[in-house]
């Protein structure tokens, strides 16, 4: 019985398109240009992947347009038996309503989790393989992955970049030998162009030109302090952060699926459903993940798209638009704080009571 | 081969074939059985207090007007809506207790048949047939070819017509390999061709032992098909039994083609026969009530002629069961 819900859902033209278009065709076209861009002009136009390229497809198109595709195809499972009339053709057979519900969870996620997969995939391998060969860091072009010792030896090679594009704070407490040498070095930025802050104690003279040793060991001191922050700048997504995205990626679906197949089972209609669940995501959930509502917080916490957003595999940006950035964290300081615990529970909370209302109006409805 | 006398009708065998003699169902004399059957939206009852009783083996008609109750009777019995009283079984199985054995040995077409129009009609039977008995994917050619669609069987539903759907709708019912056919208005959309190849159909699965129970519009193919009937009438069971005993109690016109259709009528009413006579422009016709012998008709002849009337033609009409269907619902002139 799977396998014929299986055909009756992929035989659907329409929706099919649209599920293969957003989950492959967007970002397939958007690196494909990428990839055109830089192979053209690559001066102009950057490498196609890349970390960076990777987190803002992942967590801001994928895994948004991700649930609704598959959330209309729940909504469709759920529906079409009823509005095309075969669902009293399927009771008169004499198999169980709850049977028949069932059959359609794995049907609808037999499609649904190889097309996320194979998107996923493009997006991986394009990220992957199209990726920088020099880390951007602050706009210094950097070796990627050295430890801290090798950064402080190519900071040495170079101290003039390091001194005035790193991305560090000197405070009184370095040292005035360390401050001079920055102050004294010539970066050509004018009054606010570097990114560094050094206060120049008043009443001293501006210090000497520094020596090329001076210069050196100030550099190795910057990526000393750096390197934290430089550790966390990859080219391209590890592996661990590919297999975590996905299966959340996968996750993310499965919901929306699951989810959208219940409702329209419960009210019967595709359309509201769809509505409603496309209202779900890209409104209700963005205000209350983001919004402390004093009062209500548990009930913000029910929302299936906070937990499964707390779910998020780290340094991934928040897929609604707000925190971090490439390596800079996902800015979970501005999300309504939740547990794993609490974010796991509510998800299976909500898969079951979804399922379950699904299946009862099923049960009891009039064919 | 054996006999039987369920159907009290024409087709009085029933028949052991290879393909239901595996087929057991639950003794008794009944297809159908309903006692006090009672369903209710809102303050509408749709169906009230129903006792019917399908005899096993032969073509049942159900009959009725508009908003009579038919359907609402057929979708109580498979289990597509909920009884508010009474008790029912199907094949000898109660229902709702034992439906999902009982309905696995039945076949239905309730109201219009729809399917999945994006998908072709060979696909459609296949989703059917997956939620049945694993055999009964084997049947899907078999019963295409039957209704006539196989030619069409892998074309998408969406460009059937809906004489198509109405085929098909009967092969969804014949993958199952059904003891029992519920079938609602089969005649609807079919040009006569195919309603005759359905009347056909019909009985050609009586004949295998099958049980059809034909709810239907179309008095004329009832009676062309059926065994059996059953009247409803404001969700009541008015009448039921075989046809021919049914239509032995109806009245009897007797159209008298004479001169002087006045006088002739006068004479007439002078006389003992109980009969309603009403005058016509070429003569009389005239109702007599059930039962009445041929020395009656031969009375009124001899009244009319020692009377000076010259009759010209004395013709006895048997009711229809169209005729006799107006008579006892309440709907006069408006079957459905």
């Amino acid at each position: 019985m799977i396998a014929t819900r299986i055909m009756e859902l992929r035989k659907r033209r329409g929706l099919m398109i649209a599920l293969v278009a957003v989950n492959i065709g967007i970002p397939t076209v958007f690196l494909t240009i990428r990839l055109l861009t830089h192979a053209l002009a690559p001066a102009s136009y950057g490498p196609a992947g890349g970390y960076d390229i990777y987190t803002s497809l992942v967590a801001r198109i994928m895994f948004v347009f991700g649930f609704i595709v598959a959330a209309t195809l729940g909504c469709t499972a759920g529906s079409v038996d009823l509005s095309e009339g075969m669902f009293r053709h399927l009771v008169v057979t004499g198999r169980s309503r709850l049977a028949l519900y069932l059959a359609r969870i794995p049907a609808g996620l037999a499609i649904v989790v190889p097309i996320v997969a194979i998107g996923f995939t493009v997006v991986c391998a394009v990220c992957v393989f199209a990726a920088p060969t020099q880390l951007n860091y602050n706009g210094v072009h950097v070796p990627a992955n050295l430890s801290r010792p090798t950064l402080e030896s190519w900071a040495a090679d170079h101290p003039t970049e390091v001194i005035c594009d790193f991305p560090y704070n000197l405070g009184p407490s370095s040292g005035a030998s360390l401050g001079n040498v920055v102050q004294a070095v010539n970066c050509n930025k004018g009054p606010n162009g570097g990114t560094r802050i050094f206060k120049q104690p008043p009443g001293v003279q501006p210090p000497p030109q520094p020596t090329e040793a001076q210069m050196r060991n100030t550099a190795r001191t910057i990526a000393r302090i750096s390197y934290v922050d430089y550790s966390r700048q990859f080219l391209y997504p590890s592996n661990s952060l590919m297999i975590e995205s996905g299966l959340w990626l996968e996750l993310e679906a499965a919901i929306g699926f699951i989810v959208g197949l219940g409702l329209a089972s419960l009210i019967g209609q595709r359309t509201v459903a769809v509505v409603l669940m496309i209202v779900l995501e890209l409104i209700l959930t963005p205000i209350v993940s983001m919004n402390v509502i004093p009062h209500l917080i548990n009930a913000q916490r029910a929302v299936v798209g906070l937990a499964t957003t707390h779910l998020e595999p780290g340094d991934l940006p928040l897929p609604f638009g707000g925190g971090g950035g490439p390596g800079g964290g996902r800015g979970m300081g501005v999300l309504v704080p939740e547990s794993t615990t609490v974010a796991v529970c509510v998800i299976v909370a909500w898969l079951v009571v979804w399922t379950a209302l699904g299946a009862w109006r099923m049960m009891t409805r009039d064919a | 081969m054996a006999e039987t006398d369920s159907c009290h009708g024409r087709r009085m065998t029933t028949h052991t074939l290879p393909d239901i003699s595996d087929r057991q169902a639950a003794d008794g004399p009944w297809a159908v059985e309903t006692h006090g059957l009672t369903k209710k939206f809102g303050a509408n009852t749709a169906v009230n207090g129903v006792e019917l009783l399908v005899p096993r083996g032969c073509a049942f008609g159900y009959l009725g007007p508009n908003g009579a109750g038919k359907t609402t009777l057929i979708r109580v019995l498979l289990g597509l809506t909920h009884a508010d009283a009474g008790s029912m079984s199907l094949l000898g199985y109660d229902v709702p207790r034992h439906r999902a054995t009982a309905l696995a040995r039945v076949g239905a077409i309730v109201d219009e048949p729809r399917f999945h129009g994006h998908l072709t009609g060979r696909q459609n039977l296949q989703i059917l047939a997956a939620a049945r008995e694993p055999a009964a994917r084997q049947r899907i050619g078999p019963s295409l070819e039957r209704v006539g669609i196989l030619h069409r069987a892998d074309d998408r539903v969406s460009k059937y017509s809906m004489g198509m759907r109405q085929r098909l709708g009967v092969a969804a019912c014949l993958i199952g390999d059904p003891l029992l056919l519920i079938l609602d208005e089969p005649m609807n959309g079919l040009d006569p061709a195919g309603m005759q190849d359905m009347r056909e159909m019909i009985l050609s699965l009586v004949a295998e032992g099958r049980t059809v129970v034909l709810s239907s519009h179309l008095l004329d193919e009832v009676e062309r098909t059926c065994d059996a009937v059953a009247i409803v009438d404001k969700g009541n069971v008015i009448r039921q039994g075989p046809i021919s005993e049914l239509l032995a109690g109806a009245s009897v016109v007797l159209q008298v083609e004479c001169s002087e259709p006045d006088r002739a009528a006068t004479l007439l009413d002078s006389t003992t026969i109980g009969a309603q006579i009403d005058i016509e422009p070429q003569g009389l016709a005239i109702t007599l009530p059930s039962g009445t012998v041929r020395g009656v008709i031969a009375e009124i002849n001899r009244v009319l002629v020692d009377g000076g009337i010259s009759v010209y033609r004395l013709q006895e009409i048997q009711a229809s069961l169209e005729s006799w269907f107006l008579s006892v619902t309440s709907k006069l002139g408006a079957p459905e």
